[in-house]
C-alpha cells in the first residue's frame, strides 16, 4: 500500500479568503435581524409561537452560552409586536361570598379607568351618604319613625295603666317588671284593710288584676315584634335614601361601562351592598369605616395599558409564588389580615395572552414550581393558592380568588440534557411542551456564510459596546470560529465564546489605543486566553522536558510508540503524547489490556483492544491458532484511559513487539481502527497534533517530526501558526491514514505487504514478518503440549480472553 | 327608719349633693357623676334609698304577680321575697356609695326611708342642694327616657336637679345652656353651665331662645360675663320654636351636657319632657 502524501499547509488550515469580505470595518455592515444558521430553531419558534392548540409550548434546547435567551427574547419581541394586546384583569369584592373575590376581564387599558372610577365612587360614598343621613329630611323622618315606635310601645302600656287606674288598681314598677294591686287615692291599699272587703269586691278586684296581667303580658310580648318592625322600616328608609343618593353616580357608571356586563353586574352588587350597610355610613363624622369602603375598590391585577402587542415576560425567579401570584397579608397588632386587595399577580398573569420565558433549570430547582406550572397549563386557568394551603399545612380562612382563564405560551429555555431527561422521566412533559426548538452548535462554512458571519460579528459588536473590527480581524475571528468548531467546514455558533473573544480583543485594542480591532488584537485575545489556561499544560510539558514523564521524540524503538491524548480541564483542552508499550510472547491468543485490568480503562478502550485482538487473529492466523500472549499499556498514565483513538497506535506497537521491528519515535499516531484495519476518525486532532508539536519543539526543536491521523479527520484540522510554519518549511509532516498498513509503512519504513491469493504475504514485508513470527509462537505452543501456562499476561486469568 | 351616718362634717358647705340610689345600672353611673361633682365642690353627700311603700304593700297580696318587663312572664310576688330584695339592693347601694366616696375622701350618709320616692326626696331636699338621679330607674316602660320620679322632681325640686344619662358615644364636647331670652332665672343656669364647663374643661355654648325681635344686649351681657370668668364660650340665638327645634340646635352644637332653667318656656307645656326624652345626655335643671 502506498504511503499517503503529507498534508500541505492549506490542508491543515482553512483560511478565510479576504476577498469574500467586501468591507473595511464592521461599521459598514447592517445588523442581522435574525440569527444566521439557526433556521431549525427559528422555524420551531415561529411554529410554536403561532400554534394555537394547547400543549404546544416550547422548549428551546441548546448548550449553555449559545445565546438561547437572547434569541428567544428577540424573536418573541418581534413576533409579539404584531399580536393584539391582551385584556386587563382585576379582582373585585364578592358580595355573595366574601372569601371568593371575583375576577373581571376588561379591554386593555380600561382596568385603570375602572379602578379610578371605583375609587372615585368610594370617595363619593364616603361623603355623600353621611350627608344624606345628616340631612334635615332624613333626620325628621327617622325621628318620626322613632317617635312612632315609642308611642306605639308605650301606648299599650299606658292603656293598661289607664285601665288599671280607672278600676282603682295601681300598676307598680318592680326591679324586674310590673305588678298590680288595688289602690285608693293613689296609694296601694294595705293588705290588712283589703281583707275587710266583701267577697264580691275581692273577686272583682282579683279578676280585674288577672285580666290586666294578661293584657300586660300580651303588650310586653309584642315589644320585640314592634322593634323588629321599626328596624325594618328604618332600614327601608335608609335604602330609599341611599338609592336616591347613589342613583346618580352609579347610573353614570352603569352607562359608561355598559359594554362590560360584568362591571354592570358588579355595580349593581355594590349598590345593593351600600344599601344593606347604609347604617354603617350613618353616624360617623369620619365617614364610613375604611374597611367597608375598601370593598368597593378594585384590585387591578393585570394592567396592559402600557403593553404594546402581546406581552413577553421573562421570570428570572420562577418560584411558585412568582408564577401563580400570591395573597399577601398585612400585619396588624400581631395578627395577619388579608383581603382581595392584597392579591398579587404572578408572571403567568402578566404574560397571559402572550409569552412567558422561563429558565428550565431554575424552575426545576424551585420547590414545587414545576408541578404548579404543569397544573396550571393543564387546567388552563390560573388559580392563586399559597403553598401552605395547597399542601394542607394551613387551614385558616383565606381568600380564594376566582381563577383567571389562561392563554399563554410558555417558552422553557434549557440545555439538551434537561430536555431529554424530562422527556424520559416526566410523563406530562411531552404533553405540555410539544415544540422542540433545538439550537445548532455549529454553522456551515461556505462562500455564502462569510458575509453573514461577518454581520453576526457586526451585530454583536455594538450591542456589547465593542469597537468595530477591520476586515482582517473579522477573517481571523472566522478562522478561529472554525477552530472552535474543530472543523474546517463549520463555524461555531456559540454566542458566549464569540462574544467573549470580541470583548477581549476590544480590551487589547483599547490597551493599544487602537480605534478599531485589528487582527493583532484578535490574535492577542486568543493567545492570552490560551496562556491564562496553560498552567497545567506547562506543568505537563515540564515533566516531559525533565524526563519525569518519558517521551522519546528521536530515534527508533521496538514495542514503543507515541500515542496522542487530549485532556479537558474546565473550558480548555490540550493534547499531549503518551508512550504506549507492548509485549508479546507465545500464549493462548489473548491481548491483555493492562489499563482495563487495573480498572483504569473505560469500556470503549476495552472494545478497541478487543477489536485489535480480533483483527490480529483474523489477519495473521486466519486458519491456524493464534498463539499469542500480549499486553498493552499506557505508560505513566494514572488517571484512566478512555476512547478508541489509540487503536492504530496500539496495533502498530503490538505488531512491533511481535516482530521486534523498531518504530520511529519522531512520529506520533492517533486514529481508531475497525476489524478490517480501516482507520476511522477521532476527536481532538488539533489539540493532539499541537500537543506533540510542543513536546518536539521543547526537546530539540522540530525537525523531521510528524503526526499520523485518520484521513477523515483532515477536514477538522485548524492548526496554529507554529505548526503551519513547520509544515510549510518541511520540518513537520502530517500524514492522513486510511488503512493500518499505511501506518505500518510510515512507522517502520518497511513495506506492509499484500497477501497473495493463498493469503501469504510476500517476502521481506512487514506483514510477512508478523505472520512468520506468530507461526513460530504457534510452534512453541505446540511443543509445550497442552499449554497450561498462560504467558506473561501475569494476572491475565481469562477475564480478557475473548477466544 | 334607720339613718346611717358613717362620717359627718358639721361645717359642710352650702349645698349638699343628694344622690338617689335604687340599685339600677343608671343610678350607679349617676353615683359616680355625683361623686365627681361633690368632690369638686367639696360637698357633703347624702345617699337616699327609698323602699317604695306601694310595692311592699302589693307584695302582701296573695294574688299579686310580677310580670317580667322584657319577657312578659308572670311569677308570684310575696312580701318576704320583696323585703329580701329591697334589703339586698339597699346593701348594694350602701356599698357602692361608700366605695365611691371613700375613694375621694368625701363625707357620705345613706338615708334609708320607706314611702313614695318623690315625696321622700322632696322632704329631704333644700333649695341649695343638688339632686342627682338617673333619668329612669329600674325597669320602667321600655324605651322610656324619663322615669316618673324624674318627672316629678324636675318640676318640683327647690334646687338644681341633675338627670344623669349615659350617652352611647361620647363625641360631643360642649356644655350647652339653653335659656329663654326674656326669663329672669338666666343667671343661675349660666352659673351652673360655667361651673360645668370649667370642671369638665369643655367649651360652653349658650342657646338663647328668642322671639321675633332680636335683642343683642342679653347675648352680649352673657358673653361678657363668661369671658370675664375665663371660659371659652359662644352665644347663639335660636327661634323659640318647638322642643324638636331645640333638640336639633343642641345636636348641631355638639352638646355633651345640657343646662336648662325650669323657668324656660319649654316647661310651660310638655316641651321639657319631649326635649329630655329626645336628648340622651346629662341634663341639669336649675330652678
Amino acid at each position: 500500500m502506498a504511503v499517503p502524501a503529507a498534508l500541505t499547509e492549506d490542508q491543515i488550515y482553512h483560511r478565510c479568503p479576504p476577498e469574500k469580505l467586501d468591507f473595511d470595518t464592521t461599521d459598514a455592515l447592517e445588523d442581522l435581524e435574525l440569527p444566521f444558521g439557526q433556521d431549525r430553531v427559528l422555524r420551531a419558534l415561529e411554529f410554536g409561537a403561532s400554534m394555537a392548540a394547547s400543549g404546544f409550548n416550547l422548549f428551546v434546547l441548546g448548550p449553555s452560552g449559545a445565546g438561547k435567551h437572547e434569541l428567544v427574547k428577540r424573536f418573541l419581541a418581534t413576533h409579539a409586536a404584531g399580536k393584539p394586546v391582551p385584556c386587563d384583569w382585576c379582582h373585585v369584592f364578592n358580595f355573595q361570598q366574601s372569601d371568593k373575590p371575583g375576577a373581571i376581564e376588561l379591554p386593555p387599558g380600561e382596568g385603570r379607568k375602572f379602578k379610578s372610577d371605583m375609587n372615585d365612587l368610594a370617595n363619593e360614598l364616603k361623603t355623600a351618604i353621611p350627608a344624606t343621613f345628616e340631612s334635615e329630611e332624613y333626620q325628621a323622618r327617622i325621628q318620626e319613625l322613632q317617635e312612632e315606635v315609642t308611642r306605639r310601645q308605650q301606648k299599650g302600656l299606658f292603656a293598661i295603666q289607664e285601665e288599671a287606674n280607672a278600676n282603682n288598681i295601681a300598676m307598680i314598677t318592680t326591679p324586674a317588671g310590673f305588678t298590680f294591686a288595688p289602690m285608693r287615692n293613689g296609694e296601694v291599699i294595705e293588705p290588712e284593710e283589703y281583707k275587710k272587703f266583701s267577697d264580691e269586691e275581692k273577686e272583682l278586684v282579683e279578676a280585674k288584676v288577672e285580666d290586666l296581667q294578661k293584657k300586660l303580658q300580651q303588650a310586653i310580648q309584642q315589644v320585640p315584634r314592634l322593634r323588629k318592625e321599626v328596624r325594618e322600616r328604618i332600614h327601608q328608609l335608609n335604602e330609599e335614601m341611599v338609592q336616591l343618593t347613589l342613583g346618580g353616580p352609579i347610573g353614570e357608571l352603569r352607562e359608561k361601562w355598559s359594554h362590560v356586563p360584568a362591571v354592570v353586574a358588579h355595580l349593581d352588587s355594590v349598590r345593593e351592598d351600600v344599601v344593606e350597610h347604609a347604617e354603617a355610613f350613618q353616624d360617623n363624622e369620619n365617614g364610613a369605616p375604611a374597611g367597608l369602603l375598601n370593598r368597593y375598590r378594585v384590585n387591578l391585577l393585570v394592567d396592559n395599558a402600557e403593553t404594546r402587542g402581546a406581552p413577553v415576560v421573562y421570570e428570572d425567579l420562577p418560584n411558585h409564588q412568582h408564577l401563580t401570584g400570591q395573597i399577601e397579608h398585612r400585619a396588624h397588632q400581631g395578627n395577619l389580615y388579608t383581603d382581595f386587595t392584597l392579591i398579587r399577580a404572578g408572571s403567568l398573569h402578566r404574560a397571559n395572552g402572550g409569552y412567558l420565558i422561563l429558565d428550565a433549570r431554575r424552575i426545576l430547582t424551585q420547590p414545587l414550581a414545576w408541578e404548579s406550572l404543569k397544573r396550571i397549563l393543564f387546567s388552563g386557568e390560573i388559580r392563586i393558592e399559597s403553598l401552605e394551603r395547597l399542601y394542607g399545612l394551613a387551614t385558616t380562612v383565606s381568600q380564594q380568588p376566582e381563577p383567571i382563564p389562561l392563554n399563554v405560551k410558555v417558552v422553557l429555555v434549557g440545555d439538551r440534557m434537561l430536555y431529554y431527561l424530562l422527556s424520559h422521566y416526566d410523563p406530562d412533559f411531552l404533553d405540555l411542551f410539544k415544540v422542540e426548538a433545538d439550537f445548532e452548535d455549529d454553522l456551515d462554512r461556505d462562500d455564502q456564510s462569510y458575509p453573514l458571519y461577518a454581520r453576526v460579528i457586526a451585530t454583536m459588536a455594538p450591542s456589547s459596546g465593542i469597537r468595530a473590527l477591520d476586515r482582517a480581524a473579522v477573517a481571523r475571528v472566522i478562522e478561529h470560529a472554525s477552530r472552535l468548531a474543530s472543523d474546517q467546514k463549520k463555524l461555531t455558533a456559540h454566542d458566549r465564546v464569540l462574544k467573549d473573544l470580541l470583548s477581549e480583543a476590544d480590551h487589547w485594542a483599547s490597551q493599544a489605543g487602537s480605534a478599531r480591532i485589528e487582527v493583532v488584537h484578535v490574535q492577542q485575545a486568543i493567545d492570552e486566553r490560551e496562556y491564562r489556561a496553560s498552567r497545567i499544560r506547562e506543568r505537563s510539558l515540564e515533566q516531559i522536558r525533565r524526563g519525569v514523564m518519558m517521551i522519546a521524540t528521536e530515534g527508533e524503538q521496538a514495542a514503543q510508540i507515541n500515542g496522542l491524548s487530549v485532556l479537558q480541564i474546565g473550558a480548555t483542552r490540550f493534547g499531549q503524547p503518551t508512550r504506549i508499550t507492548a509485549t508479546a510472547r507465545p500464549g493462548k491468543g489473548q491481548v491483555v489490556d493492562i489499563e482495563r485490568e487495573a480498572k483504569l480503562g473505560g469500556p470503549i478502550h476495552s472494545k478497541a483492544v478487543m477489536i485489535l485482538s480480533r483483527f490480529l487473529a483474523n489477519r495473521y492466523a486466519p486458519l491456524g491458532e493464534l498463539s499469542l500472549s500480549a499486553s498493552l499499556a499506557f505508560e505513566q498514565s494514572y488517571g484512566g484511559v478512555e476512547g478508541d483513538s489509540a487503536s492504530v497506535a496500539e496495533t502498530c506497537v503490538l505488531l512491533s513487539a511481535i516482530t521486534g521491528v523498531p518504530l520511529k519515535q519522531s512520529l506520533a499516531v492517533t486514529g481508531s481502527m475497525n476489524q478490517h484495519g480501516e482507520v476511522q476518525a477521532v476527536g481532538g486532532v488539533n489539540e493532539k497534533i499541537e500537543g506533540f508539536f510542543n513536546v518536539c519543539t521543547q526537546a530539540r526543536g522540530v525537525n523531521g517530526h510528524g503526526a499520523l491521523l485518520p484521513a477523515s479527520n483532515v477536514e477538522h484540522l485548524m492548526l496554529n501558526e507554529q505548526v503551519r510554519d513547520a509544515v510549510r518549511e518541511g520540518r513537520f509532516t502530517i500524514y492522513p491514514l486510511s488503512h493500518i498498513d499505511q501506518a505500518i509503512e510510515l512507522m517502520t519504513g518497511m513495506e506492509a505487504g499484500v497477501p497473495d491469493a493463498d493469503g501469504v504475504y510476500p517476502e521481506n514485508t512487514f506483514n510477512r514478518l508478523v505472520a512468520d513470527r506468530l507461526a513460530e509462537f504457534a510452534e512453541v505452543g505446540k511443543k509445550k503440549g497442552d499449554g497450561k501456562e498462560n504467558g506473561n499476561g501475569g494476572n491475565g486469568n481469562g477475564n480478557n480472553s475473548d477466544d | 327608719m334607720a339613718t346611717t351616718a358613717t362620717t359627718d362634717k358639721p361645717d359642710a358647705p352650702a349645698g349638699r349633693v343628694l344622690i338617689l340610689l335604687d340599685g339600677s345600672r343608671l343610678s350607679l353611673a349617676a353615683l359616680e357623676a355625683a361623686a365627681e361633682i361633690a368632690s369638686a365642690r367639696n360637698a357633703e353627700v347624702l345617699g337616699i334609698f327609698v323602699e317604695e311603700v306601694n310595692l311592699l304593700r302589693t307584695a302582701g297580696y296573695g294574688f299579686a304577680r310580677e310580670v317580667g318587663g322584657s319577657s312578659g312572664l308572670a311569677r308570684p310576688l310575696d312580701s318576704a321575697a320583696i323585703e329580701a330584695r329591697m334589703q339586698a339592693l339597699a346593701e348594694a347601694a350602701r356599698r357602692s356609695l361608700q366605695q365611691a366616696m371613700a375613694r375621694r375622701g368625701l363625707a357620705q350618709t345613706l338615708k334609708l326611708c320607706r314611702g313614695r320616692v318623690a315625696e321622700e326626696v322632696l322632704n329631704l331636699v333644700q333649695p341649695q342642694d343638688l339632686v342627682v338621679l338617673g333619668r329612669v330607674g329600674w325597669s320602667g316602660i321600655p324605651g322610656a327616657r324619663l322615669g316618673s320620679t324624674a318627672r316629678v322632681l324636675l318640676r318640683q325640686a327647690p334646687g338644681d336637679v341633675l338627670l344623669w344619662a349615659e350617652p352611647r358615644v361620647q363625641r360631643q364636647n360642649r356644655v350647652v345652656v339653653l335659656l329663654n331670652h326674656d326669663q329672669g332665672a338666666n343667671h343661675r343656669a349660666v352659673l351652673v353651665g360655667a361651673e360645668l364647663a370649667r370642671r369638665s374643661h369643655q367649651p360652653l355654648s349658650v342657646l338663647l331662645r328668642t322671639g321675633s325681635e332680636i335683642d343683642q344686649s342679653v347675648a352680649e351681657d352673657i358673653l361678657a360675663y363668661l369671658q370675664s370668668e375665663g371660659i371659652a364660650a359662644r352665644v347663639r340665638q335660636i327661634p323659640a320654636a318647638s322642643a324638636g327645634a331645640a333638640v336639633r340646635a343642641m345636636q348641631e352644637e355638639g352638646a355633651s351636657q345640657l343646662v336648662v332653667s325650669r323657668s324656660c318656656s319649654l316647661f310651660a307645656d310638655q316641651g321639657a319632657e319631649a326635649l329630655l326624652s329626645a336628648l340622651n345626655l346629662p341634663v341639669t335643671v336649675t330652678p
